[in-house]
């Protein structure tokens, strides 16, 4: 596993120079301004009168327009928004390389498949990370700017650290959906995995079961739910044996693309 | 120890099709060996297997003295290849592919970059997108990317594919160079005889993933077969003359009179005589070494009887 500081240079050089950070930054970047706007429809029931429908919506989930219930929701769009967008990012550092076939230039070098596999891996956690800690600035400037009523110091310390430990559990996630992108040489299997997984943690949480499936954790975490450590083991394990399974696809199956 | 490369009854199945079957050669050092196939020959899979990227069904293959694994680093800091198509990050510039393969390949200076732009002719396109160069750049792109490090072993898979004629001629004379001044074996595929011709010492021929043969470029010569080509006013009557006088003589799609034998060929003066003396004087009379192509088809069995 040499030259890993080398290789996960040579990762951050394709990312940087690809359009997709500045994608995936404007996309999540929607999700606090969204909640800004919830705010604003909460604390004025006139308007909220005249939007109707979106009233309604922000009346279930957040109630009133306050910083536990914006941070609240900032922490669930990022542990749900996540699953997909930090999904979307590995699918596209993995994929990327078997549609662009470049993935043959990075099999016979003396820098070990392992260690490429591992700084890119790095950089979707970097990215993913990067993410999150914008989309909570950014929230924080909305937050300030929409005049929600100020909050304890305790209020914004709880909500960063649930935020931070849903991203972390969120970006463990990920691993499966590299080894998708690998053993299906491409973009499109890993986001067809990562609608799968969307789908089954929201039918699998709805029925109670959602403590023992890796990808309705993050949310139930965010939401309160009272998981025992076998949630938190599940998450560790499915990001360990994603990890495992896309060296060893990368070290041992045979190569044709 | 002088061999560069080396198979042993190496074999590749994929379900019930098998890629490669029984192969076993050698290359020496500082060689240039062509490795010559139809497409689904079989080609690229040799240059897979010899790059640890498929696994073999059975046999082994050894790259520079190392008995290769799936997987392993080894020996691959003395090996530049291009496999398949040469493709590059379409959003980095020709010198930034070519940095990122620097840095995955430790102790190659960054002086190498400038070096192999200017040897690969690509100075007026190093700040230009990959994902914009024509075919023929970023073949030379892909070509630059083997070449960085200045390995021992170049494995190239059709490397003159894409290059105009210009190119084609630029690329042989680099390789040429290569072998003949720093000592480089060159692995190279192609799928045209006349081309490899002309810069291999060796050639292997591999039809259906089997190795037909393998042979010197002066065997080459030695193997083709000749044919007398001629023409006359009257092309029935002279034929029957040739074929009274014991002469395998045959009309060709186009009229003219082929006649195959050796006598024919090594004496085709005698031919004329006899032609002449039967008042049937050859208005066109010469002779013809089977071209390369149809030599390759001949030997892979794919001339559909019609050897010339």
């Amino acid at each position: 596993m040499s030259n890993i500081a080398q290789a996960v240079w040579v990762e951050l050089l394709k990312a940087r120079r690809s359009k997709m950070p500045l994608l995936t930054a404007l996309g999540f970047s929607l999700l606090p301004l969204g909640g800004g706007f919830f705010m604003i429809v909460l604390k004025d029931p006139e308007l909220a009168r005249r939007v109707g429908l979106i009233s309604a919506k922000a009346q279930i989930t957040m109630g009133v327009a306050d910083w536990p219930a914006y941070l609240g929701f900032l922490a669930l769009a990022n542990a749900m928004g996540g699953v997909m967008l930090f999904g979307l990012i590995a699918s596209w550092v993995f994929g990327r390389e078997y549609s662009d076939r470049t993935v043959k230039d990075l099999l016979a070098l003396p820098t070990s498949r392992s260690a490429i596999v591992f700084a890119k891996f790095v950089i979707v956690a970097v990215w993913s990370a990067a993410l999150t800690v914008a989309i909570y600035l950014i929230g924080l400037g909305v937050g300030t700017a929409v005049a929600l009523p100020p909050a304890s110091a305790e209020t914004f310390w709880q909500g960063t650290i649930t935020i931070a430990i849903s991203a972390g559990l969120t970006i463990a996630l990920v691993t499966p959906i590299a080894f998708f992108a690998s053993a299906g040489h491409g973009y499109l299997p890993p986001m067809g995995v990562v609608v799968l997984v969307m789908f089954l943690a929201q039918v699998i949480a709805m029925a109670g079961w959602g403590e023992y499936f890796p990808w309705s954790i993050p949310g139930l975490y965010v939401q309160g739910e009272n998981l025992g450590t076998v949630s938190y083991v599940i998450v560790i394990l499915t990001g360990v044996a994603g990890l495992a399974g896309t060296i060893l696809w990368w070290e041992l199956a045979d190569q044709t693309h | 120890m002088n061999v560069a490369i080396e198979t042993n009854n190496l074999v590749k199945r994929y379900g019930d099709v098998t890629a490669v079957d029984d192969l076993s050669l050698r290359v020496a050092r500082g060689e240039i060996y062509a490795f010559l196939g139809l497409n689904g020959a079989g080609k690229t899979t040799t240059i897979r297997l010899l790059l640890g990227m498929v696994r073999p069904t059975s046999g082994e293959a050894r790259v520079l003295g190392t008995r290769i694994r799936v997987g392993d680093k080894k020996p691959w800091d003395s090996v530049g290849y291009l496999v398949e198509t040469a493709d590059a990050y379409p959003e980095l510039t020709v010198r930034e592919n070519l940095e990122a393969m620097r840095r995955l390949r430790p102790g190659t200076g960054s002086k190498a970059i400038e070096r192999v732009i200017e040897r690969l002719g690509l100075i007026a396109y190093a700040d230009r997108r990959a994902g914009t160069l024509s075919h023929g750049n970023a073949q030379r792109l892909g070509l630059a990317k083997a070449l960085l490090h200045n390995p021992e072993l170049l494995l190239l898979d059709e490397p003159a594919l894409g290059l105009d004629p210009a190119g084609i001629v630029e690329i042989r004379n680099l390789l040429i160079e290569l072998a003949r001044d720093q000592g480089v074996t060159v692995f190279m595929s192609s799928h045209i005889l006349g081309e490899v011709s002309r810069l291999a010492k060796r050639i292997g021929i591999i039809h259906r993933g089997r190795l037909l043969q393998e042979l010197d470029v002066d065997e080459l010569e030695r193997n083709r077969r000749g044919r007398l080509v001629l023409r006359t006013r009257d092309n029935q009557a002279a034929r029957s003359v040739l074929l009274n006088a014991g002469f395998s003589a045959g009309i060709t799609a186009d009229g003219t009179i082929e006649v195959k034998d050796n006598a024919a060929i090594e004496r085709p003066d005698d031919i004329a005589t006899r032609l002449v003396h039967a008042g049937h004087a050859p208005t066109m009379l010469h002779v013809e070494q089977e071209d390369l192509e149809h030599y390759f088809l001949r030997l892979v069995g794919m001339d559909g009887g019609n050897a010339k």
